[in-house]
């Protein structure tokens, strides 16, 4: 009885520990970017608005520039915000779930490492999904469907421009239009 | 419960050895260096107020009527003027003989001033140089106010042969902007010592381009904050670029063309005429780190102050260009006229004129061996097209006292070559003539004439051959805090892992004493193990 007992709780440690060490991989993606950061957040963008499915861009934040702002040096990131309405409608309308709104609007984070490459970090959207049930796996599944789409890259197509928007979106500057942010 | 106290053990050991193993992988911080007091700009504190003088009460209606005007007190400036690198643009290498400058090379952004004058010596500290006809000795030719003006207002466009616009004129051409001419009385009359600005004008634009050229040399440099460049904080130190490059009869010292790779001894007094004033060490001497940072200051044996304190360059959105790839010049749109196209972030990208850029901020220094000395490709020489072609060969090695392992920019770039000669070849680009690139967008139109006006053979075959040009970094300096973490070059695929030569810890490995090593750490833990295992049971026996 003490070696099953004993196993079982060796077992659940060794779970444990697993899950602790591949937690922040399983839950969050990074992965290598052909461009610089100015164009892959173009890219990005360009995905994005034209992905469909109700894809606007939000915003456009540099959080290196707070850092700057209050002392110090830091390697380029910027971080681009977009929401699709058709995905956080349903969510936002289930009290059960609405505090969900924190993962609001979608991330994707384009920065630059100290090898001098560039590097896309997203959310595993589909993973974190289905913790929170049916309806929210379900919609979260779209989401990290987009996302894919969102760093397919054709390098056969000139770089378009980034769009600069003002953090949070607002009309006229998220290039997405006052609905931009969700 | 022995198995479990064996357990408990050996979780301590382990965590003893993380936390040692973290402390050494810390980076070291520093406390002991000092804040600079903060200066204040202050106004000229010059005994003369040029605005008093009769000679410069006058309404002039060129520059070469200033110049003879200054020279009337300042008798032997022009003299000094033109034996600097801004009047010849020739540098002499003082070992080996060879010509360098502007008028020698071939680069890989505008290739060459020859054929190109009238544009080009926009640049130039003086006034007509429009062909090879040009008279070096005329001293009214020298321009004083391209470096003296404090009014910002003085400013010489392509196309005039480095006159100033005497004439309101539309400029860039069908722009719709406009340029007014120059006010020189005022001008004249509001003189003082070169400004970041004035030395802006020419250094961070260079290539056609804001930061173009430099990587650390661009306009973010005329207010830039200490986070850009510690000395140069405009609320800080507020350095200007002489304070630095200090000039002595018009020269300026910290010249990339004999920079001094490895400036040895302690910080000195300007004026020493054995010192490189525009060196980092002139100031800090070569031990610049407190004395219990004993480790850092053996590094400046091996190490360029810059590898650490330029941690990147092009730190603002501005960026640099990486690489001018003029084989896709006179490429034309869908609809067969010329285009332009800019990047991501709003920098040119495609000109038909001129080819395809590619640029980029924050850039991580490529780091090699140098000691100062280069070797160029002047105009003439034979070179290989089946490599790619060093426009300066980077002089520098281990085992050379002189050298030390720099942070560089290394532009690359596709640019035409006679295929017959192996020669690179001059172009003649600027202009509004029938050979002109810019105009006609017929290279051998242009090649043959560039070539003609170099005095250059050219058997009337061309390509395009990929090359490279190495500028060592030195400006841009970050503030302490923000230096490389030793990490960051103490690692396998850290900063320095191309640079041979040199033991690096943590980079470098020996699997023969990797593996004792980890033998006698394994062994002694064992040990520990045992010891404490025996002393477990026998305690429990005496119990």
């Amino acid at each position: 009885m003490f070696k099953v007992i004993g196993g079982f709780i060796a077992g659940m440690l060794v779970v444990a520990v697993l899950g602790y060490n591949f937690m922040g991989s399983l839950m969050f993606r990074e992965i290598p970017s052909p461009f610089g950061v100015e164009e892959t957040v173009a890219r990005i963008q360009q995905n994005i608005q034209s992905t469909g499915n109700g894809w606007t861009l939000s915003g456009l934040r540099n959080p290196g520039k707070a850092v700057e702002a209050d002392g110090g040096n830091t390697l380029p990131v910027m971080m681009i915000e977009a929401c699709s309405t058709r995905y956080s409608g349903p969510i936002l309308k289930d009290d059960s779930v609405r505090f969900l709104s924190i993962l609001m609007p979608c991330k994707i984070s384009v920065y630059k490492k100290n090898d001098g490459a560039t590097y896309i970090g997203m959310m595993n959207a589909g993973l974190m999904g289905r913790m929170f049930g049916p309806m929210v796996g379900e919609t979260m599944g779209h989401v990290a469907e987009d996302q894919e789409k969102f760093v397919q890259f054709d390098a056969s197509k000139p770089a378009p421009a980034m769009i600069k928007a003002t953090p949070g979106g607002g009309a006229g500057d998220s290039g997405s239009g006052a609905a931009g942010g969700c | 419960m022995l198995s479990g106290k064996i357990v408990l053990l050996s979780a301590l050991v382990n965590c003893a050895m993380l936390t040692m193993m973290s402390a050494f992988a810390a980076p070291a911080q520093s406390d002991a260096m000092s804040a600079a007091t903060p200066l204040t700009r202050q106004k000229s504190a010059s005994t003369a107020d040029h605005s008093k003088f009769k000679e410069l009460n006058q309404a002039f209606k060129t520059g070469p009527e200033v110049t003879v005007a200054c020279l009337i007190c300042h008798t032997e400036a022009a003299k000094q003027v033109q034996h600097t690198k801004h009047w010849t643009w020739e540098s002499v290498d003082p070992k080996t003989g060879q010509k360098r400058g502007k008028k020698n090379i071939i680069n890989n952004y505008c290739t060459s001033p020859v054929s190109n004058e009238k544009d080009c010596m926009a640049c130039h500290a003086g006034y007509g140089w429009q062909d090879s006809s040009f008279d070096f000795t005329i001293e009214k030719n020298v321009d004083c106010l391209v470096c003296h003006d404090t009014t910002a207002t003085y400013r010489k466009l392509p196309g005039d042969a480095g006159h100033p616009i005497y004439e309101r004129r539309e400029f860039p051409p069908k722009s719709g902007k406009f340029v007014d001419p120059a006010d020189l009385k005022k001008i004249a009359q509001n003189i003082g010592k070169p400004s970041r600005s004035n030395c802006g004008s020419c250094h961070f634009f260079g290539a056609g381009a804001n930061g173009a050229k430099h990587g650390d040399l661009d306009s973010s440099l005329q207010h830039p904050n200490k986070y850009l460049d510690v000395h140069m904080d405009e609320k800080g130190l507020n350095f200007d670029c002489t304070t630095c490059h200090a000039t002595s009869s018009h020269e300026v010292s910290g010249s990339r063309y004999n920079m001094a790779a490895a400036t040895k001894g302690p910080a000195h007094i300007r004026g020493n005429p054995d010192s490189s004033p525009a060196a980092c060490q002139s100031c800090h001497g070569n031990k610049p780190h407190p004395q219990h940072m004993t480790k850092l200051n053996q590094h400046t044996a091996k190490i360029a102050c810059q590898t650490c304190h330029i941690p990147e360059y092009a730190r603002n959105d501005i960026g640099t260009e990486l690489s001018w790839d003029w084989s896709q010049a006179t490429r034309m749109g869908e609809d067969g006229k010329p285009f332009v196209r800019k990047d991501s972030a709003g920098r040119r990208a495609f000109d038909s004129k001129k080819g395809e850029w590619v640029w980029d901020s924050y850039v991580i220094p490529e780091y090699r061996w140098l000691n100062g000395v280069s070797t160029y490709t002047v105009i003439g020489d034979k070179i290989d097209p089946g490599k790619t072609v060093q426009i300066n060969e980077v002089g520098g090695s281990p085992d050379d006292p002189d050298s030390r392992i720099w942070p560089t920019k290394v532009h690359r770039g596709k640019q035409p070559y006679d295929t017959v000669n192996n020669t690179l070849t001059v172009q003649h680009t600027a202009g509004e003539d029938d050979t002109a690139l810019w105009h006609n967008y017929d290279w051998q139109k242009a090649i043959r004439a560039g070539m003609k006006a170099a005095n250059l053979p050219y058997s009337g075959n061309f390509d395009f051959v990929s090359t490279e040009l190495t500028w060592p970094v030195t400006h841009m300096v970050a503030p302490k805090e923000d230096a490389l973490s030793c990490a960051q070059c103490h690692s396998k695929n850290g900063r320095l892992k191309d640079i041979q030569g040199v033991y690096m810890p943590s980079r470098d490995a020996n699997k023969l004493l990797d593996t004792a090593g980890w033998a006698l750490a394994l062994l002694t833990l064992i040990g520990v193990l045992i010891h404490a295992g025996i002393r477990i049971l026998t305690s429990k026996k005496a119990g």
